[in-house]
């Protein structure tokens, strides 16, 4: 290994202080020898799977089911009627709540919609609707950790770290899970933890703003500077390396800022708009001189996904001033307003760039909405029945899954439990969730835990 | 069907009194008419037949809940609920809530498609008001409950027999031996036919061992002192030195912070903050650096405040020690209904963990299914820590603390409960005069002149505002702090006793009381019946019981994979059958042996383990040895391994000279006046310092931005070994992070301080990073890039770019 490089050390620190970096054949070889051990290199799933990467869209706070997706004609007939709710309510007794949005049907599936969101009824073709998930806690801590993780209580891996873990990345110079967040969600980073997953699969959060991933921006001055830098540190790691058997974690280490040295470059192009066309922004309503809102998180997951990102999670809002809409449903205007052309926008430019068959994308939040009242015009936690969608990755478009009964109080017919939403998922990538595991503490854990079954009905 | 409903007629009233006959008399069976025999043949025994018996009888595969529904007593005697029938009482039987499918029992049969019709469990309800008339006997032997333990066959078993006093094997070899563990090393490579490595360079040597006990670099005139040190004790006064220095336990003790998860905050849905846990963080670094025995240490964490005292200073320390309790995990937000089984779920978890190598947590819903630990052994335990009153840090329905130990004299305390107590007096006072007098105002509005009632009202309006301000300020007297020390500590519950199984784990669901003693397969000892208190006092002993087969196995082990960065277990926390079993088991228990011996003093046990020629070889590799061991399990060499963390950042402060050696104290959190965290706006924060990283705040609900990049414990689980992660956001943060080129420049800057020249500044920026000399081919290197750059930006850039330089490299982070 020693000196069959192409040129002597001292030409290269020559080389480097002329300002030109020189990362060297000899990693990549050593490296490629060790693919196996590599965590990130892509590998197949356990079957073929559709999908091959995954959009998750999260809907902070309790998006209402009833008020949206889950078209309920005796709510608007039944209005200010008191009903004896059952499990999961948050009180006993409560006048029933009309909705304020009509439903009309979207796409030629017909698929009644609200008009919360306008743009989205019209891409119901390419959705798979269900209107029979089923958590099991009505705290915004426990749901929010529950949907990413299968866990209600205890901090676990994220479900983008387990797809990490099972699939790796395609691009090495992005991280495999991204998570464009503007505020953290409850529950804090847990929400895209690795926990005891190796830290490669964590997710990276992408705040929108300057620098949307920590310390992305070159602090050394001068130019030509960093790479004459990582040049003589990797001159010298190479001694290092040398004398230490050639050690693949090491060699991964002098990677790994070749890689973060590519990320300075390479996560700015894919944050940066100017490409895109005046008619994709239009698209997504997204205008040049502000990029920001959910707009821009969408058009930022379809550049990300197409670079390899292998999952990326877009959660719209924080902790506060998100959907749970105790007091008013009107503060949901604003939020709906917010994601609603985004998501269809999304939708239909994955699908005229041939992505959305291998691309599922996932739409869910933390639980529904009560059908009773909680403040004057508000609703509270629900987390009995509520809707989320996926579209793409091998899922049926056009259809509607499961019923809630005629309040919207609980699931009438063929409840999808959050672990089963999960189960789901992990099938369209091409994994048996019972044999996703993972030996931690002395046994072997699942995202799914010991639950969950694929709703195979949702397939293509 | 008539003639049924007579019969129930028959019964109702006189019912109770025949069932509690037959229940005392049971041969008499005066119940037992023909009517009733055929009611119960016929409706009854069919469908226990069928759709019960598979589970619930003598010919059931396994029987299920410990119920028998074979024969009368069966069914009378209940399983591991409790009796399935109150006879004459359809409603509170188990066995009739269980066929209703309710939320408030077991769902029977558990398949929805095999539920009873409404006629069937109509005929059961009937049966039950009768008084369950049943003319079986006594249903014969059967499968008892499963034994899922077989202690006996455990109690031979590894790790549950006796700590053994192992001979010193004999070897070949004996030149290389330096003391007793070196046999076992070398006897277990000899087998193999293996060769240790050869010995480490001495700069490499006083690198290691300095980065092991204390977390930081050697200076330059460390090394210098070392290597002028020709006699042969120059080693081991460098490892007296070390282990006197108040780093080590800063380091040791940041260690025992990993394994029992200690964290700043609560870990409920608001991430409560908790000031005073410092304490609990200090005392560990002080108990590292006193040599506090460890069966002491032990006792001090479980059962500290009911510990004999010499002096007060004494009695705070041992108070603060029962933190380790305290500082269990939070849940949720809410107060009444506060989940305390997953509170002690998570105390018992760790404490199983840490002392005693076992995963305990399993047994919260069933008995463990690979060790031997039961059911009854987590509810006799739970027992304890239920008698025990945890601290309150604060949770989003109740923004306060409560229940902290207050460390006072009894005068103190009283004043200040007293001044609590006459504040809200007087403010209550200060109300109803106010509300009287905005009554007398309202009054006022009522009547009158416009000009005078318009005066009134608006009298009454302001008085509204004063009251309100005055709830307000009575609302807020809890988050006033105390005038006296508080302690994040706990203390006897006032109400102790013995605890009920929850069945499945469910607290909602109490089984049978279990009385409170230690793990069966320990002995089982239990309290004494004239015991009072919680039992804390006796669990600490049962734990540091010098006879116990795990505790000196356990952290021996823990000490010796610190070391050399891999256990003899290499599952730390985890020596069940789901762990690793030890590849030096003799080697494990000749230590845990010299351990007691010792007096568990872990500063002898450092001093026995870095002597050995084992932990002075070098890393270099052989590939003899790779093909047979290529994980270094029999420690052929010594292993090449990542700072952790906190020493990545401490050597950057150290080297950097910025370093501040004091210790740390308590973090500016706000004080609980302005207490208003919730699910939506829970506490986060980053209060950096130049203090050590053991210093730094650690939260539940998040990590610290620059150590949690580099695998920093997990603070919601015990962390018995970090993990080591190679990644590109480790990179960026070495890269562009502002503190990373903030210690540069320090380090740039004290270099051209304390050196003159280009060549003696490289050679001592060297020696300070990385502990030697540059190569002259490296030195050549440095030079020409410090002069490239020289030209173009400066001396004090170049510098700072040649620093950041040393900062990056693997071997400033690593250690061999």
């Amino acid at each position: 290994m020693s000196d069959d490089q192409s040129c002597t050390r001292r030409q290269v620190i020559r080389s480097l202080v002329g300002g030109s970096v020189l990362l060297p054949a000899f990693l990549s070889r050593l490296l490629a020898e060790d693919a196996a051990r590599d965590p990130l290199a892509p590998r197949p799933p356990q079957f073929p799977g559709h999908a091959k990467r995954v959009i998750f869209l999260f809907l902070t706070g309790g998006v209402s089911h009833m008020d949206t997706f889950d078209h309920k004609p005796r709510l608007f007939s039944d209005d200010g009627k008191t009903m004896v709710a059952g499990g999961g309510l948050s009180q006993d007794k409560k006048q029933l709540l009309r909705p304020m949005w009509e439903f009309r049907p979207g796409g030629r599936c017909g698929t009644l919609v609200s008009d919360l969101f306008p743009h989205l009824r019209e891409r119901m073709d390419d959705i798979a609707l269900i209107n029979s998930m089923k958590s099991d806690n009505n705290e915004h801590f426990e749901a929010t950790l529950a949907m990413h993780t299968g866990s209600f209580t205890f901090a676990r891996p994220s479900i983008g770290s387990w797809v990490s873990y099972g699939l790796g990345t395609l691009n090495q110079n992005l991280p495999s899970f991204m998570v464009i967040a503007p505020k953290l969600p409850f529950t804090g980073t847990q929400v895209f933890s690795n926990d005891f997953l190796p830290a490669y699969h964590q997710g990276t959060r992408v705040i929108p703003g300057p620098e949307p991933i920590p310390h992305l921006a070159p602090r050394s001055r001068g130019e030509g500077l960093q790479e004459a830098e990582l040049g003589l540190a990797e001159a010298f790691d190479r001694n290092f390396l040398k004398d230490n058997g050639n050690d693949s974690e090491l060699a991964a280490r002098i990677r790994s800022f070749e890689t973060a040295y590519r990320m300075q470059t390479e996560a700015p192009d894919a944050f940066d708009l100017r490409k895109e066309s005046d008619e994709t922004l239009k698209l997504y309503g997204l205008e040049r001189s502000k990029p920001q809102g959910f707009a821009w998180q969408c058009l930022m997951a379809r550049r990300l996904v197409e670079r390899g990102v292998r999952f990326v999670e877009l959660i719209d809002t924080g902790a506060y001033d998100n959907w749970d809409a105790h007091g008013d449903m009107k503060t949901c205007i604003p939020l709906a307003k917010n994601v609603d052309q985004p998501m269809a926008a999304l939708l239909q430019d994955l699908k005229r760039r041939g992505m959305l068959d291998d691309t599922l994308v996932v739409w869910t939040t933390e639980f529904g909405r009560t059908p009773g009242q909680d403040g004057p015009t508000g609703r509270g936690h629900h987390s009995a029945v509520f809707s989320s969608w996926l579209a793409g990755g091998g899922t049926k478009g056009g259809i509607v899954y499961g019923k809630s009964d005629e309040l919207a109080s609980q699931v009438a017919e063929k409840q999808v439990h959050i672990h089963d939403f999960h189960a789901t998922i992990l099938h369209l990538l091409g994994f048996d969730h019972t044999k996703l595991t993972y030996r931690h503490a002395g046994r072997d854990f699942r995202l799914t835990d010991v639950y969950g079954t694929v709703v195979k009905d949702l397939l293509t | 069907m008539k003639a049924i409903a007579g019969i129930i007629l028959a019964a109702l009233t006189p019912g109770a009194w025949c069932v509690q006959a037959q229940d005392q008399g049971g041969s008499g069976d005066a119940g037992l008419s023909p009517e009733r025999v055929e009611f119960f043949e016929k409706k009854i025994r069919p469908v226990l037949v069928e759709r019960c018996y598979s589970c619930h009888s003598a010919t059931s595969e396994k029987l299920k809940g410990g119920l028998r529904l074979d024969s009368r007593e069966g069914l009378r005697k209940g399983g591991d609920t409790g009796p399935a029938l109150i006879l004459g009482d359809p409603d509170r039987s188990l066995l009739v809530r269980a066929i209703l499918r309710g939320e408030d029992a077991e769902k029977m049969p558990p398949k929805d498609a095999e539920r009873l019709r409404p006629d069937q469990i109509r005929d059961f309800r009937d049966w039950i008001r009768m008084g369950a008339p049943d003319p079986r006997g006594s249903g014969g032997p059967g499968p008892a409950r499963p034994p899922a333990v077989h202690f006996e066959e455990a109690r031979k078993r590894w790790p549950f027999t006796p700590v053994t006093e192992p001979k010193v094997p004999e070897v070949q070899e004996k030149a290389w031996l330096r003391n007793p563990i070196d046999s076992f090393i070398l006897a277990k490579l000899e087998e193999k036919q293996l060769r240790p490595a050869p010995d480490a360079e001495r700069r490499t040597l006083l690198r290691r061992v300095t980065l092991d006990l204390t977390g930081l670099p050697p200076t330059p005139e460390e090394m210098d002192a070392f290597l002028a040190d020709t006699s042969p004790q120059a080693y081991s006064r460098v490892v007296d030195r070390l282990l006197a220095s108040t780093a080590y336990g800063e380091r040791w003790g940041r260690h025992w912070l990993d394994v029992v998860r200690y964290s700043d905050t609560a870990g409920d849905n608001s991430d409560f903050p908790i000031p005073q846990n410092y304490k609990y963080r200090n005392y560990v670094i002080t108990a590292f650096n006193e040599d506090k025995p460890y069966d002491r240490f032990i006792r001090e964490q479980i059962a500290g405040d009911l510990l004999p005292f010499k002096d007060l200073q004494e009695k705070h320390s041992n108070l603060v020690a029962t933190g380790y309790i305290a500082n269990a995990r939070r849940f949720g937000s809410v107060v009444k209904d506060y989940p305390w089984h997953l509170t002690i779920e998570d105390t018992i978890d760790n404490m199983g963990r840490t002392f005693l190598g076992l995963t305990a947590s399993c047994t919260r819903c069933h008995d463990h299914k690979f060790d031997p630990l039961t059911n009854e052994d987590y509810y006799a335990l739970y027992g304890i820590f239920e008698s025990t009153r945890y601290p309150w840090p604060g949770i989003e329905l109740e923004q306060y603390q409560r229940d902290f130990v207050p460390f006072a004299t009894p005068e103190e305390i009283e004043k200040g409960d007293k001044e609590r107590a006459d504040r809200k007096t007087a403010l209550e006072a200060s109300q109803k005069a106010l509300e009287a007098q905005k009554k007398m105002a309202e009054i006022g509005a009522g009547g009158g002149s416009d000009d005078e009632a318009a005066r009134a009202k608006q009298a009454a309006q302001d008085l509204a505002k004063q009251i309100d301000a005055i709830k307000g300020e009575i609302a807020r007297i809890p988050k006033t702090p105390f005038p006296y020390e508080t302690l994040y500590a706990v203390a006897e519950a006032k109400k102790t006793g013995n605890s009920k199984v929850q069945i499945k784990g469910d607290p909602t669901r109490l089984g049978r009381e279990v009385p409170r003693r230690f793990f069966e397969i320990f002995g089982g000892q239990a309290l004494s019946s004239e015991a009072k208190g919680s039992g804390r006092y006796q669990l600490a002993e049962w734990l540091s019981d010098p006879q116990n087969p795990l505790t000196a196995r356990v952290m021996v082990n823990r000490i010796w994979s610190y070391h050399f960065g891999k256990g003899i277990v290499q599952t730390p926390s985890d020596f069940g059958r789901q762990g690793r079993p030890p590849t030096h088991p003799e080697l494990l228990d000749w230590l845990a042996r010299r351990f007691v011996e010792c007096g568990w003093s872990v500063k002898e046990l450092h001093r026995l383990i870095l002597a050995s020629h084992a932990y002075r070889l070098s890393c270099q590799d052989d590939p003899a040895a790779l093909a047979v061991d290529p994980g270094n399990d029999l420690f052929w060499k010594f292993g090449r391994r990542r700072l952790e963390a906190e020493a990545i950042r401490d050597s950057l402060l150290l080297v950097s000279g910025t370093l501040d050696r004091r210790m740390g104290e308590g973090h500016p959190i706000p004080p609980m006046t302005g207490w208003e965290y919730t699910e939506h706006k829970p506490f986060l924060a980053v209060y950096d310092h130049q203090l050590r990283s053991v210093y730094l705040l650690t939260q539940r609900i998040s990590r610290h931005p620059f150590l949690g990049i580099f695998d920093s414990a997990d603070t919601n689980a015990g962390t018995p070994a970090r993990i080591t992660s190679t990644t590109s956001l480790q990179a960026l943060s070495l890269l562009n992070d502002p503190f990373f080129h903030a210690q540069a420049a320090a380090f740039a800057a004290r270099l051209r301080r304390e050196a003159k020249t280009s060549e003696t500044r490289v050679d001592r920026a060297y020696l300070l990073a990385l502990g030697r000399p540059p190569s002259d081919e490296e030195r050549t290197q440095a030079l020409d890039y410090l002069g490239t750059w020289n030209s173009r930006l400066g001396e004090g850039e170049a510098w700072e770019s040649f620093a950041r330089v040393l900062f990056r490299l693997s071997e400033f982070i690593y250690v061999r």
